[in-house]
């Protein structure tokens, strides 16, 4: 069904697009299960509880965006109701959701319709179709979303349809396009956090710590398997298995020369001040805690302590030293603080630290 | 990379000529045009061509030696053999020189200005500038930083040169020396995860425990607040007791 396409139009897909199309088929799934539950466990003799016996459903809906020439730019869609008794979409919802659109968004246009599933069916057709009068050749987005871990690219594909002449008939059939990734900064922003989710209860620093080194870890990972192949080949040049591209050798020899990358004296000198001022600022927030724990204990003494003021001076006499020591220690913390550090950021968040006391 | 793409273009040209050309000396227009073209940097594919080796045995082997000298050489190399080779336009020259800093710039990746001043026969700092901005960074064959205080060039990156026979295998022992050390990386990366989980869990445990201590001193003194407080009522009486305690 799917050869490739010949059209010469290129495709531009946004991540939101993808983003709503995952959204909508979870949610459809997720609202099925509860009235399947009851269902399997009377099918299945009380089997596995899983709620996957009922093939996943197909969620359809319209994409629009706008067509500039041979570019076509897909930024949105919106969900449609599928009436399999006509096997087609719900027309008036979509005439008026169009409507709406065009109010908010006044350049895009129904640039075709997306749907769920592995590979595109007889039946699509119809949908396809039926779209063609609004727009003359609608493209098809199918999102395949069952979840392969091995697979590297995303499970989206886009068609389009071609007139091709099969048995002496002229038949609309779908053929796969290629398309890229096209994003908008806010996409991009949101596109990151989700990649980034951290466990909620994440708040602790041993977790982020943990995260953190985690995706460093993962990126050298990929830096160490490209480097891999990139030995391999020179292995195989060297051994005469593979002819040697003097091209490809010149590019390797001027990226090996970038290589020792932190060598120079500069940058350890620039990477130690650094680190200095990091483990200063920890060891004056220590600091802090500590005066201001200090601080509460004086006072709690104080309250035990009052009222024994006639009794000793000499209660009332060692909270005071206490007090005056732990302002003195915190003041000559600020003070050497100020000459051991150069950074002049450092030094100008000390000082407002040091004028709230 | 860019280079590469610009270069594949003209190197395929050359080659055709060099193919096609049929007596020596059209070889050798060949490879003056060559030599003196403003955007080609590589020179290996013309000297592996048949017919260009060939020179080596004719009169005319000093065109082989030059184009040897612009694929491997640089700009002292020329001065100390000018008498073996043939004369070099303004153009051969220049190329020469571009090619002399790319090959310092594969040795030092900060190059003092001395030192370039000295292999390019510059006399006075402002023309080494001039030289180095127009003709090497412009061209695209060298990217980096000039730092006119400490007389210096930082490279950040420069375009490949033609290899040596011998570069091939220096070339495989950096990549698997930068393979090991980014293995051993993701080991102590490894670790530095699994000592910060062991932290946070001996954290978890250390809280935990004076918390239970803090829960355990506060009934004690609760309870001797209470079997203490029944007998005597007054202030005076829970002063002595307070006192008693914290004693």
């Amino acid at each position: 069904m799917a050869s490739s396409s010949s059209s010469g139009l290129t495709f531009k897909l946004h991540p939101l697009v993808i983003v709503n199309i995952s959204d909508h088929y979870t949610r459809v799934k997720s609202q099925m299960n509860p009235t399947l539950a009851p269902h399997n466990n009377a099918t299945n003799n009380g089997g596995d509880g899983v709620v996957s016996s009922l093939p996943p459903p197909r969620v359809f809906g319209c994409v629009i965006g706008v067509q500039k020439g041979r570019t076509v730019e897909i930024f949105n869609s919106f969900e449609l109701l599928y009436d399999p008794s006509t096997h087609s979409l719900d027309r008036p919802f979509l005439e008026k959701k169009q409507e709406l659109y065009k109010k908010v968004f006044p350049h895009f246009y129904i640039l075709g319709w997306y749907s769920t599933g592995s590979d595109a069916e007889e039946s699509d057709m119809h949908i396809h179709k039926a779209l063609m009068d609004i727009n003359e050749s609608p493209v098809y987005v199918l999102l395949n979303p069952a979840i392969n871990h091995s697979q590297k690219d995303l499970p989206v594909s886009i068609f389009e349809s071609e007139l091709h002449v099969i048995d002496g008939i002229p038949q609309l059939i779908f053929v796969r396009s290629s398309y890229t990734i096209e994003t908008v900064e806010a996409e991009r922003i949101s596109v990151d956090h989700v990649a980034h989710l951290k466990p909620s209860d994440g708040g602790s620093a041993a977790t982020q710590l943990a995260a953190n080194l985690t995706g460093i870890h993962s990126a050298i990972k990929m830096l160490h398997s490209r480097i891999k192949v990139l030995h391999h080949y020179l292995l195989a040049m060297e051994k005469g298995d593979v002819p040697c591209e003097n091209s490809l050798l010149r590019q390797v020899s001027s990226l090996l020369r970038r290589l020792p990358a932190i060598e120079s004296g500069k940058f350890q000198d620039d990477f130690l001040m650094e680190y200095n001022d990091t483990l200063l600022i920890s060891y004056l927030a220590m600091l802090t805690n500590c005066s201001s724990a200090m601080n509460d204990l004086v006072d709690k003494f104080s309250t035990a302590y009052d009222r024994h003021t006639r009794r000793g001076g000499r209660t009332a006499f060692s909270e005071c030293c206490l007090v005056l020591v732990s302002r003195c220690l915190v003041l000559d913390s600020f003070d050497a603080l100020f000459q051991l550090c150069r950074h002049r950021f450092l030094s100008s968040s000390l000082c407002c630290l040091g004028i709230g006391y | 990379m860019d280079i590469e793409q610009r270069q594949s273009e003209l190197i395929d040209q050359f080659v055709k000529q060099a193919s096609a050309a049929s007596n020596t000396s059209a070889i050798s227009s060949v490879i003056v045009d060559a030599t003196s073209h403003p955007l080609l940097f590589a020179f290996s594919e013309i000297l592996a061509l048949p017919n260009v080796l060939q020179l080596e045995a004719t009169d005319e082997k000093f065109y082989l030696d030059l184009l040897r000298l612009f694929a491997h050489g640089i700009w002292s190399d020329y001065k100390s053999n000018a008498d073996r080779l043939p004369q070099l336009v303004p153009d051969q020259i220049l190329k020469l020189k571009q090619l002399t800093v790319l090959t310092l710039a594969e040795t030092y990746k900060v190059l003092p200005y001395d030192q370039l001043m000295q292999e390019l026969d510059v006399t006075n700092v402002r023309e080494l500038e001039d030289f180095l901005i127009n003709e090497c960074m412009y061209a695209g064959i060298v990217r980096g930083k000039l730092d006119q205080l400490r007389r210096c060039f930082e490279v950040q990156f420069a375009a490949g040169r033609d290899l040596r026979p011998g570069q091939l295998g220096n070339m495989i022992q950096t990549l698997s020396d930068w393979l090991s050390t980014s293995e051993n990386m993701l080991v102590s990366i490894q670790d530095k995860i699994k000592w910060a989980d062991s932290m946070s869990e001996v954290d978890k445990k250390h809280r935990k425990e004076v918390e239970e201590k803090v829960d355990e001193v506060k009934k004690s003194i609760f309870k001797k607040l209470h079997t203490v407080s029944r007998p005597t009522s007054t202030s005076e009486g829970m002063r002595r007791s307070a006192l008693n305690l914290v004693e």
